[in-house]
C-alpha cells in the first residue's frame, strides 16, 4: 500500500549508490585553471605539463572556467593553484583601476596590489601582449606607408570601421582611442566578432578591432597597427599563482620562470591558428610548444593528428574514452543533484501539506530560484563554495527542488478527495490518512515532479563545465569557441540522449509506482 | 421508551459568514430506530448526519452521542465505532475490496485471521460470493456492488450507530428495490441505530421507522409514516408525499 513512498526514496537511493564518490584527497597535487577561450586553455595546458615534466607533483587541469571572476575567485579561495592571466584583466577588472598605457606600470600595481591583498603572485610575463589593437587589410593601404594608428589618423575619414559591439561601447575602446588620437572614420558599422575577419577580407570594411594574438591575424594579410601613443591598456600575460602554494613547493617559482619571455606575438598568433582554425586539441599543441623549447625532460613529443573534421562518429570514436567519462560525470552530477532534490523536497512538500498556510508562498519562493539564469547561479556560488563539483551540484539542485515540492504537495493536497474523507470518517489518524492514502495516489503525481526535474537537471548540467565541474558541457564549451560543429555535437548529442533516458526510465518508475486501481 | 442514541439540540450551521446551512434544529434519535432523512438537494441533510460522527461541528448547538455532548469524545475512536456510508460509497480505490471491507478492523489493531473472517462474514452479509470479490479493486465493480461494500464496510466492526449517506443513489429502480429489500432483511436482524438519508420519498416511507423532513435547512417534522401522512405539519410535506409512485409501503 506504500510502495509510492518506498519507491521513490529507492530511486533517490539508487542514484547515491551508482556515484562514483570523489577523491578529494589535497596533498602534492596542483591545480591549474584557465578561461574558457583557447589561448587560455593553451597557457593553462603549457603550464600543467611542464610541472608534470619537471616535478613528482600530480596536476589537476580545472580548464574552462566561466571568465575571470570565476577563475579569479577560484585561486583567491584556494580551489585551484595557477591560472594564465593579463596584467590589464587585473588592474581593470579585478581591482577595478584605471588603465595605464604602460605595460611596467601595469605590472608593478598588480604585482604588489595582490601580494599585498591576496598573497597572489604574478610570474615573470610570457613575453607577449593579448591587447586590444586596430587592424587594417594590407590591400587597403594603397602602398601608404602605414604602421602606427597616427598614421591611419590621416586616411581614417576615407575609411569604414567595423568594430564589436563592446568595443564601440567602452571607455578604452572606440570613444577613448578617438579623443586621444582624434580619430574619425567615415562611418562605424556594429559587427559581430566572428564576421569581421571575413568582412574586411571581403572589402566591406577597412579598419576592424582585434586582438593582437587572433589566430586569424596569421593567415589574413592585416597590417597590425602600432599604438604609438600608448592609448591601449597593456595585457600582458603571465602565471598567476598562489603565494601558499609557492610557498609548499617553492620549485615551481623556478619552473615555471623557465617560460619568462618565451613567447611573442607572432608565436602565440601560429598556435592559437593551430587551435582555432586547425581543430587541434591544446594538449597537443602545448607538448609541441614545450618541445620546441626543449623546455621537456625526455622526448616526449607524442603528436597526434586530432581527426576533427572527419565527421561526428570518427570523431567521437576517437573522443571515446573522454566521452564516456564525460557522460559518467555528467550523470554522477545530475544524480547526486536530483538525488539530494528528492531527499529534500519529497519531505519538505510532506511537511508543507501539513501547514497549508505556509505552503504557497514557501512554493512560490522556491519557484523563483527558477527564474534564476543558470550561468548567473553558478556564478552565485563561487564565491561560497569555490569551483568544481560542489557548487555545480548545490546549484543543479536548487533546480530539481521546485518541480518536486510543487507536484509533492498539490499531489497530495488534491489526491482523491472522496477516499480522503471516507478514510477520516472511518477513523484514520491524519498520519494514517497520508501513510495510506495521500500518499499512494499522490505517488504517480510525486513521480512526474522527479522525472520533470530529471530532465532539467540533465540539461542543464552541461553549464557545469563553466565551473570546472566536467561533464558533457566540457565539449560543447570547446566546439562553440572554436566554432567547431562536430566538437559541440559530440556533447550535445549525448547530453540530449541522457536527457530522453532518463525521461523514458523515470517514465517507467511513474507507472510502476501507480497504485492498482487506479 | 429506548435511550436516547443521538440527540441534536438547536444546532445551526454556517460554513460562512451569515450563510445558514441549518437553522435551529431539534433531532432525536433513539436507540434501534431507523430514521429517515429526507429533502431536497441542498437541504443540509448530508451536513446534519456528518454532526454524528464529528466530521462536522455545528456552529451553535450541542450534539450528543449516548447522552454525552461530542466534543468531549476522542473524534478518531468515535468515528471506529460509528459506521458511515459515504454518498459516493467513497471505497479507496487503491485497496481491495477485501482490504476496505476490513479497513476499520484494521485501525481498531484486529488480528489479522479476525479480520479475514469478519470479511468474508459480512460479504455473505451483502450477498456478494468472497472467492469471487475479494481481490478486485473498487474500480472492477459495477455502481450496485461497490455500495454493498460501502455498506459492508461500515458494519464491519459491529458498531451499535451507522449513518447512511444515500446508499442506494443513482441506482436503477430494480437494482435499488432489491438492495432496499435486503436492507429491511438487516434491519430486523442487526437491530443497529441507523440515520439513513435519501432525497427519495418511497424509500423513505418504505424503510424508515421514523421519518425527519428537511427543507431550506429547517426542519419541518419529525414521525412516523403514518404521522406524516394523517399529520403532515406543512404544505411542503403534502407536496413531498404526492411525489410517492404508489401507495404500498410494506
Ligand atoms: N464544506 C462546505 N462549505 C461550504 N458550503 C457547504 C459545505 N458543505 C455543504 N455546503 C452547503 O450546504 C448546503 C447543504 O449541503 P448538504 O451537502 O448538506 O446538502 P444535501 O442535503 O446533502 O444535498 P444532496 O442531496 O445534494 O446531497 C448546500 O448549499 C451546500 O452548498
Ligand atoms: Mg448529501
Amino acid at each position: 500500500m506504500t510502495r509510492g513512498l518506498h519507491s521513490v526514496c529507492l530511486v533517490a537511493l539508487v542514484f547515491f549508490v551508482l556515484l562514483p564518490s570523489p577523491a578529494f584527497s589535497q596533498e602534492d597535487r596542483i591545480v591549474v585553471g584557465s578561461k574558457n577561450f583557447m589561448e587560455s586553455k593553451l597557457l593553462a595546458e603549457i603550464f600543467a605539463q611542464l610541472i608534470e615534466a619537471r616535478t613528482d607533483l600530480a596536476v589537476e587541469r580545472r580548464l574552462g572556467l566561466a571568465g575571470t571572476q570565476v577563475c579569479f575567485e577560484a585561486l583567491r579561495t584556494g580551489a585551484i593553484d595557477l591560472y594564465p592571466e593579463y596584467t590589464g584583466t587585473g588592474l581593470v577588472s579585478i581591482l577595478q583601476q584605471p588603465p595605464t598605457g604602460d605595460a611596467r606600470t601595469a605590472l608593478n600595481v598588480v604585482r604588489a596590489e595582490f601580494l599585498k591583498r591576496w598573497d597572489l603572485w604574478w610570474l615573470s610575463p610570457l613575453g607577449f601582449e593579448n591587447a586590444y589593437a586596430l587592424a587594417i587589410p594590407r590591400s587597403r593601404t594603397d602602398g601608404a606607408p602605414l604602421r602606427t594608428i597616427s598614421d591611419l589618423v590621416k586616411i581614417a575619414p576615407s575609411l569604414t570601421g567595423g568594430f564589436g559591439y563592446e568595443f564601440i561601447n567602452r571607455p578604452d575602446g572606440l570613444p577613448g582611442l578617438e579623443t586621444r588620437y582624434g580619430l574619425t572614420f567615415q562611418r562605424v558599422q556594429a559587427m559581430q566578432q566572428s564576421l569581421k575577419y571575413q568582412a574586411a577580407a571581403a572589402g566591406e570594411i577597412d579598419v576592424l578591432d582585434v586582438y593582437t594574438t587572433d589566430g586569424r591575424l596569421a593567415v589574413y594579410d592585416f597590417v597590425v597597427l602600432e599604438d604609438d601613443r600608448q592609448f591601449f591598456p597593456p595585457y600582458e600575460a603571465s602565471g598567476l599563482i598562489r603565494g601558499s602554494t609557492l610557498a609548499e613547493h617553492p620549485e615551481l617559482g623556478s619552473i615555471l620562470g623557465l617560460l619568462a619571455n618565451a613567447f611573442d606575438a607572432g608565436t602565440m598568433r601560429q598556435l592559437n591558428y593551430r587551435l582555432q582554425e586547425g581543430g587541434e586539441s591544446p594538449e597537443v599543441v602545448a607538448r609541441d610548444t614545450l618541445s620546441a623549447l626543449h623546455l621537456l625532460t625526455g622526448d616526449e613529443a607524442v603528436t597526434q593528428p586530432v581527426p576533427h573534421r572527419d565527421g561526428l562518429l570518427a570523431y567521437a570514436w576517437s573522443k571515446r574514452t573522454t566521452l564516456m567519462r564525460r557522460t559518467i560525470e555528467h550523470l554522477s552530477l545530475a544524480g547526486l543533484a536530483l538525488g539530494l532534490g528528492i531527499l529534500v523536497a519529497v519531505p519538505l512538500g510532506l511537511l508543507l501539506e501539513r501547514h497549508h498556510t505556509v505552503a504557497e508562498p514557501v512554493i512560490r519562493g522556491i519557484g523563483l530560484t527558477q527564474t534564476i539564469p543558470s550561468i548567473a547561479l553558478l556564478a552565485f556560488m563561487i564565491p561560497v563554495f569555490g569551483i568544481g563539483m560542489l557548487p555545480a551540484v548545490i546549484a543543479l539542485w536548487i533546480y530539481s527542488l521546485f518541480p518536486i515540492v510543487r507536484n509533492t504537495y498539490s499531489g497530495l493536497r488534491d489526491a482523491a478527495p472522496q477516499a480522503v474523507d471516507a478514510a477520516r470518517a472511518l477513523g484514520m489518524t491524519e498520519w494514517q490518512i497520508l501513510h495510506w492514502v495521500r500518499l499512494p495516489l499522490a505517488a504517480p503525481v510525486i513521480m512526474a515532479g522527479v522525472r520533470t526535474a530529471g530532465v532539467i537537471t540533465v540539461g542543464t548540467t552541461t553549464l557545469a563545465a563553466f565551473i570546472g565541474a566536467g561533464g558533457l558541457g566540457v565539449p560543447i564549451v570547446a566546439g562553440l569557441q572554436m566554432a567547431n560543429t562536430t566538437v559541440i555535437l559530440s556533447g550535445a548529442l549525448p547530453s540530449a540522449a541522457l536527457a530522453l533516458m532518463i525521461d523514458g526510465f523515470l517514465g517507467r518508475v511513474e507507472t510502476w509506482v501507480r497504485p492498482r486501481g487506479v | 421508551m429506548n435511550p436516547s442514541a443521538l440527540s441534536i439540540r438547536d444546532v445551526s450551521k454556517e460554513f460562512s459568514p451569515g450563510v445558514r446551512v441549518l437553522t435551529h434544529v431539534d433531532l432525536e434519535v433513539v436507540q434501534g430506530e431507523t430514521l429517515i432523512l429526507i429533502g431536497e438537494s441542498g437541504s443540509g441533510k448530508t451536513t446534519l448526519l456528518r454532526m454524528f460522527n464529528g466530521l462536522t461541528h455545528p456552529s451553535s448547538g450541542e450534539v450528543c452521542i449516548h447522552g454525552e455532548p461530542i466534543q468531549v469524545k476522542d473524534p478518531i475512536d468515535l468515528r471506529r465505532h460509528v459506521g458511515y456510508v459515504q454518498q459516493d460509497a467513497g471505497l479507496l480505490p487503491h485497496w481491495t475490496v477485501e482490504e476496505n471491507v476490513g479497513l476499520v478492523a484494521l485501525l481498531l489493531g484486529w488480528e489479522p485471521e479476525r479480520r479475514t473472517s469478519r470479511v468474508h462474514e459480512l460479504l455473505d452479509l451483502v450477498q456478494l460470493d468472497p472467492q469471487q470479490f475479494r481481490a478486485r479493486y473498487p474500480i472492477e465493480l459495477s455502481g450496485g456492488q461497490r455500495q454493498r461494500v460501502a455498506f459492508a464496510r461500515a458494519l464491519a466492526a459491529d458498531p451499535a450507530i451507522v449513518l447512511l449517506d444515500e446508499p442506494f443513489g443513482a441506482l436503477d429502480a430494480i437494482t435499488r428495490h432489491e438492495l432496499q429489500r435486503q436492507f429491511l432483511g438487516l434491519k430486523q436482524r442487526l437491530k443497529k441505530t441507523m440515520v439513513m438519508v435519501t432525497h427519495d420519498v418511497d424509500e423513505a416511507l418504505r424503510l424508515g421507522d421514523r421519518i425527519a423532513v428537511l427543507k431550506d435547512g429547517h426542519l419541518l417534522q419529525t414521525g412516523t409514516a403514518t404521522d406524516l401522512l394523517n399529520a403532515p405539519a406543512h404544505d411542503y410535506i403534502v407536496q413531498l408525499l404526492r411525489h410517492r409512485s404508489h401507495g404500498d409501503h410494506s
